[in-house]
């Protein structure tokens, strides 16, 4: 039993203008390999993934045909729950083949969190597609100017202050930014934090949360301690966090995938090396992945499924990373392979790697309101204006509202 | 009229045109036309749907319930919308005052005898910011008063004095925007009030002082006096079009911190479009309507007393 090799399609996803090039030509793929499929790519440019969830259900329900999504964690489970999305398990018995040899190229995790939290029933709606983890990106001439080694795989928040310290007396140059600059928040400032001292800000099935646990108020006094000590800088402006480590004002900065985008624009993809989060009591970051459902309104679920396949691939994984997609793929293949560390700086495996001890990112139905109590509240105690100890109770109590 | 006469005497006019109100209707109403349908589509469309939005419960993905009045039921005992309704006439006063004052002030100060240069170097000065967009306005002074990177932050620090944390402290955070705001938009309001000082007919301020008076009686016995439709006009439009601002608590602050720049609009955004309660953010935006127009009346009702029509 094959797919559909021509009709109509409509895939909306997360793109800005500087991802465009990328998708364009992966789409460009597609349509050479399936020419009979017309495949409408509809770029949806939002600054983080709740945003996006938001701006596709506007979409939606604003009668836009939209057959393929491409729909990260933050709002997975939110359509599946609205019964918009079809399930896979029809499509995936007839490639069974096609997507055992897919899942066994992947971390199991994965497999696993795409029903666990992807779905309210116990139906797969999602075919995932990459993800990003947390790590730190380096500048290795500010680290060499300070006299600090680079960081091996198990240093510690205190490794971290001292290297920072030395930093700051030896150049001048800020350790990391702490809530600042323009992807400043719940992924990538409160989950690293709060992850590498086993806290997070819900329970692992997400139904209630742990915001105020003496963990998480220790990792925000921690990251309070940073802007303190004049390792970070203030959060509250414009912080350019990648302009600053190229011109050596900033030793490092955290993020996923996409920072080596900025890398590669900057030019400083040699001077750079990722190095694995410090850790208080164990290795953590937050993981969110991006998966693709076809909608249960789509006139053509056959033509959807050959493009889910098509993404699924390995040619078109390898494609996309090389074209400079700001996610990790889902293969592993991938993921190790010159097609990912190629033009890459040092360590950029170590974002895969990660997705052994990674957490979930916390994304209840109320996501983004849950994500706006977390940033307002983290933000509030790294600038001072709120103690860690009152803060994040008061949030806490607010997430657990929005939960019922 | 003579001519007039002759020549319908001659049986040449009344024959050579149709009455003038049986001519080509169908002119008319094409002139007309695109602003009704682009009325209808944008402004009453969208106004009537809130109406009716407003007494339904929807997510939008789900089919929309109709709750009837419970919409409103549960806005007036939300305490967040107190907090919100407060910061948004905080917001909308001062920025009522400080427009109004300082346009006039500035007005005043470019209608003086001055160089013609300068007033014109004064003016586009003035009104240039009006021209950007908020968003571009907005990551502007992010990046001045960046409190480690700010070139403001940076020059005051050098005289010893340090500035507050503008955009994530709650007791500055809302002042720092009405202080862009009033930056951004001023030159509005100081070309109208220009506009309206240059309308006082000179010989009225003339006769004043023949009569006796001091420039101080003059500005407040003559000049303010005449100038008043302008100022009524210039508060209504303040007035509405600050009770609405969203973009630069939305770029600059994100309502925060502790919602303290989070106004009525932002809130209507949260709840249709992050919360999915369209019904809810419908609602809030019949409120709106209802407190604009309630204000705009109220000024109108006010205007008998001060403003005067000549």
């Amino acid at each position: 039993m094959g797919s559909a090799t021509k009709g109509k399609l409509t895939f909306a996803y997360m793109g800005d203008v500087s991802q465009q090039k990328g998708f364009k030509a992966l789409f460009a793929l597609f349509n050479k390999k399936f020419p009979g499929i017309t495949l409408t790519a509809q770029a949806i440019p939002a600054n983080n993934w709740a945003t996006f969830t938001n701006a596709v259900a506007t979409k939606i329900a604003g009668g836009s045909q939209i057959d393929v999504i491409n729909i990260a964690t933050e709002g997975q489970r939110l359509f599946a729950s609205k019964g918009i999305l079809t399930p896979l398990e029809p499509f995936i018995k007839q490639d069974q083949g096609v997507v055992d040899e897919y899942w066994s190229d992947c971390n199991p995790n994965l497999k696993k969190w795409n029903t666990k939290y992807a779905s309210t029933d116990g139906k797969t709606y999602y075919m995932p597609g990459g993800f990003n983890t947390m790590a730190l990106y380096a500048n290795k001439d500010v680290f060499a100017q300070a006299g600090v080694s680079l960081p091996g795989s198990n240093w510690t928040w205190d490794d971290f202050l001292s290297a920072g310290k030395q930093i700051l007396s030896k150049t001048g140059a800020f350790l990391m930014p702490a809530a600042s600059g323009a992807t400043a928040g719940y992924f990538t400032d409160v989950m690293p934090w709060l992850t590498t001292n086993g806290a997070s800000t819900f329970n692992a099935d997400w139904s209630k949360a742990t915001y105020d646990s003496p963990a998480a108020i220790e990792s925000a006094n921690f990251a309070r301690g940073l802007v303190e000590q004049g390792l970070a800088p203030k959060p509250g402006g414009q912080f350019d966090a990648p302009s600053q480590l190229a011109k050596g004002k900033l030793a490092m900065l955290g993020g996923g995938r996409w920072p080596t985008i900025n890398m590669r624009d900057l030019k400083i993809v040699d001077k750079v090396q990722i190095v694995n989060w410090p850790i208080k009591t164990g290795h953590g970051s937050p993981v969110g992945w991006d998966a693709w459902p076809i909608t249960a309104s789509s006139q053509n679920k056959q033509a959807a499924w050959t493009f889910i396949k098509f993404l699924m691939s390995k040619e078109a994984g390898e494609y996309f990373a090389t074209l400079g997609g700001t996610i990790v793929p889902a293969r592993n293949s991938v993921a190790k392979s010159p097609a990912f560390t190629d033009n890459a700086p040092v360590g950029s495996t170590l974002l895969s790697d990660a997705l052994s001890f990674s957490t979930p990112i916390p994304s209840p139905d109320r996501g983004a309101e849950c994500q706006k109590v977390i940033e307002d509240s983290w933000l509030s105690v790294i600038s001072g204006n709120a103690k860690a100890e009152e803060a994040l109770p008061a949030a806490n109590s607010k997430l657990n509202n929005l939960l019922k | 009229m003579t001519s007039r006469r002759t020549l319908r005497a001659a049986g040449r006019v009344t024959t050579s045109r149709r009455p003038r109100g049986h001519r080509q209707p169908w002119l008319g109403y094409a002139f007309v036309g695109p602003a009704v349908v682009l009325f209808l589509v944008f402004i009453a469309g969208p106004f009537i749907a809130a109406i009716i939005l407003s007494l339904y419960s929807w997510d939008l993905l789900t089919p929309a319930t109709f709750v009837g009045s419970g919409n409103f039921v549960a806005l007036f005992s939300d305490p967040v919308l107190g907090k919100v309704l407060g910061t948004t006439f905080v917001f909308a006063l001062a920025s009522v005052v400080l427009h109004v004052v300082g346009g006039l002030l500035l007005a005043l100060a470019v209608n003086r005898q001055m160089n013609r240069a300068l007033s014109y170097f004064v003016r586009t000065t003035v009104f240039f910011p009006f021209l950007i967009s908020w968003a571009a306005v907005s990551l502007l002074w992010k990046y001045v008063l960046d409190p480690s990177f700010g070139f403001m932050s940076y020059y005051v620090g050098q005289l010893g004095i340090t500035l507050p944390d503008w955009f994530t402290d709650p007791t500055w955070a809302l002042p720092a925007i009405i202080g862009i705001d009033f930056w951004h938009t001023i030159g509005f309001t100081f070309i109208i009030m220009l506009a309206g000082l240059q309308t006082v007919p000179p010989e009225l301020a003339e006769a004043a002082r023949v009569d006796g008076a001091n420039e101080r009686q003059v500005f407040w016995n003559v000049t303010l006096p005449l100038m008043s439709p302008t100022l009524f006009f210039a508060t209504i439009i303040t007035f509405i079009g600050a009770f609405q601002v969203f973009d630069p608590m939305k770029i600059i602050t994100n309502g925060g911190p502790n919602d303290s720049t989070k106004t009525i609009v932002m809130y209507l955004y949260e709840q249709g479009f992050q919360a999915f309660q369209i019904g809810y953010a419908s609602a809030i935006a019949v409120i709106v309507f209802v407190i604009v127009m309630s204000v705009t009346l109220l000024q109108f009702w006010g205007s008998r007393r001060w403003v005067y029509e000549s």
